[in-house]
């Protein structure tokens, strides 16, 4: 009997100690919910060269935005989150489809200084190693200019390797959306908050292959005064990173 | 006199100790090195060697305790109501003592002398470099930088069978540069530089990962490491752009 009771007593506990380790992740899970994804629309088709073979795949594009306040994005829908003061991208839920040449259009809202690591200021992983700058095109970026990145990888084990990083340059007009003193004619309002009426546009183009699952986040330092500005934004899901599914 | 007052050692006992220390020596010989990943350097192959003679010298010891304990319960079990009463009052005996005292040392001094030789033959060669990376971690990339070149890459190339010295850093927080197949493994720090050596000797693609927990995107903070001939290594690194 006291055997039997024993046993009974331990697989309880184990019973009762996965149930709770279950919830927690139940509760995590839910807690971080994606936004609405973004879905990529068709273009066209486009003749590229993939894995040394010259193919016409599925053009598409889709288009984020990046605020200097999570006020004047839809992040979080449109909720502006638990923060709305934090910087963020429009989106954290990008969708693509597979076998497709993607167009990235980023139009951006911030401001920005120096990358603390130069390398963010090389584009890497896009067609011809090339993005576009209000039209002009580019392979680098001054590190000592830029306000974010786009830079997305492969999550192990989830599909095809993908490494594309992007340098966001720097709005300076932000610097005239002081909302004590702002320049009406280059600032919009939202809210209570100001913001450039004019973005720096960013286009890229990468191919993806099979389906699968990735992560982006800027490499820009732009999340608050801990732990070297990555902080706050930059360390909590849906303001400065999200996925990018291929399906 | 019962078997629990015996001095004598069970024959079941020694027949469990011998079953369950073969097991493990063979467990030592061919398990161990198939849950250590692939060997991609002498580093890793000593690694591997390493885990595989400790688990061999530890079988017996493991053994002994295991033969006590299962012998034990098979056969010492108190199968009687409430509380046991005391057993026999243990005596020493100097044979067991003297045993256990000089296998102990010789295991220990074993461990030492092999973990010593080998500490030493790592940090030898960061001296011996034929080449050097400059490695940055940072939430949640790691890039590479080829000192005397202006290349950078987000993927690690490394030319086969040439000693080559990595500076780490970080420009965050406290990140871990660890290739698993060659078994090295050193902290990436903010505003410090750490270094650590190998001889990748297999050409092949293995990975890169981070071992600190790091932030939210930790368990993404992987990368790939190329290791070509020596000709195809010079090739890449004349195909890169040059970076800012």
């Amino acid at each position: 009997m006291t055997r039997t009771r024993a046993l009974l007593t331990s697989l309880v506990s184990i019973v009762i100690g996965g149930a709770v380790i279950a919830a927690a992740g139940f509760v995590l899970a839910r807690a971080s919910a994606p936004q609405t994804p973004v879905e990529a629309q068709r273009v066209g088709t486009s003749s590229i060269v993939v894995d040394g073979q010259r193919k016409t795949v599925n053009h598409e594009a889709l288009t984020i935005s990046a605020y200097p306040d999570a006020l004047f994005s839809d992040v979080l829908g449109g909720e502006s989150g638990a923060h709305p003061d934090w910087v963020a991208y429009s989106n954290n839920n990008l969708v693509v489809h597979r076998n497709s040449l993607v167009t990235i259009t980023v139009k951006q809202y911030d401001g920005g200084e120096v990358l603390n690591n130069s390398y963010f200021g090389n584009v890497v992983g896009t067609i011809d190693g090339t993005a576009t700058v209000d039209g002009k095109k580019i392979t680098l970026w001054s590190p000592e200019h830029v306000g974010h990145t786009f830079t997305l990888r492969g999550i192990p084990g989830s599909g095809r390797e993908l490494f594309v990083s992007v340098p966001i340059p720097a709005n300076d007009v932000v610097d005239s959306c002081d909302p004590a003193d702002p320049n009406p004619s280059l600032c919009a309002a939202q809210g209570a908050g100001y913001y450039p009426k004019k973005a720096v546009e960013v286009t890229f183009s990468f191919y993806v292959g099979e389906a699968g699952q990735y992560q982006w986040n800027c490499e820009y330092p732009c999340g608050g005064t801990r732990i070297g500005q990555f902080g706050n934004a930059m360390s909590t899901w849906g303001y400065m990173s999200g996925t990018l599914t291929v399906k | 006199m019962s078997e629990k007052n015996s001095r004598k050692i069970p024959p079941l006992m020694v027949v469990l100790w011998l079953g369950i220390t073969t097991l493990g020596v063979l467990g030592s010989l061919y398990v161990v090195p198939w849950l250590m990943p692939e060997s991609a350097s002498n580093t890793m192959h000593l690694s591997i060697l390493t885990m595989v003679i400790f688990s061999v010298a530890a079988s017996p010891v493991a053994g002994l305790v295991y033969a006590v304990l299962v012998y034990g319960l098979l056969r010492w079990r108190y199968e009687g109501q409430g509380v046991p009463p005391d057993g026999p009052a243990l005596r020493a005996n100097n044979a067991t003592t003297a045993l256990w005292l000089v296998g102990s040392t010789v295991l220990t001094i074993f461990v030492l002398v092999w973990g010593l030789t080998l500490l030493a033959n790592d940090q030898s060669g960061e001296s011996k470099a034929e080449m050097t990376v400059d490695v940055t971690g940072q939430q949640w990339v790691w890039n590479f930088e080829y000192p005397g070149t202006q290349v950078k890459s987000n993927e690690l190339y490394l030319p086969v069978d040439t000693e080559v010295l990595f500076q780490v850093t970080s420009k965050d927080v406290v990140h871990g540069f660890w290739i698993p197949q060659m078994g090295i493994k050193v902290n990436a720090n903010p505003s410090a530089t750490t270094t650590t050596s190998v001889m990748p000797n297999k050409i092949g693609v293995y990975d890169v990962r981070c071992t600190e927990i790091c932030g939210l995107n930790h368990s993404v903070m992987v990368t790939r490491v190329h290791v070509l001939s020596q000709s195809d290594f010079k090739k890449w690194l004349a195909q890169q752009p040059a970076s800012i």
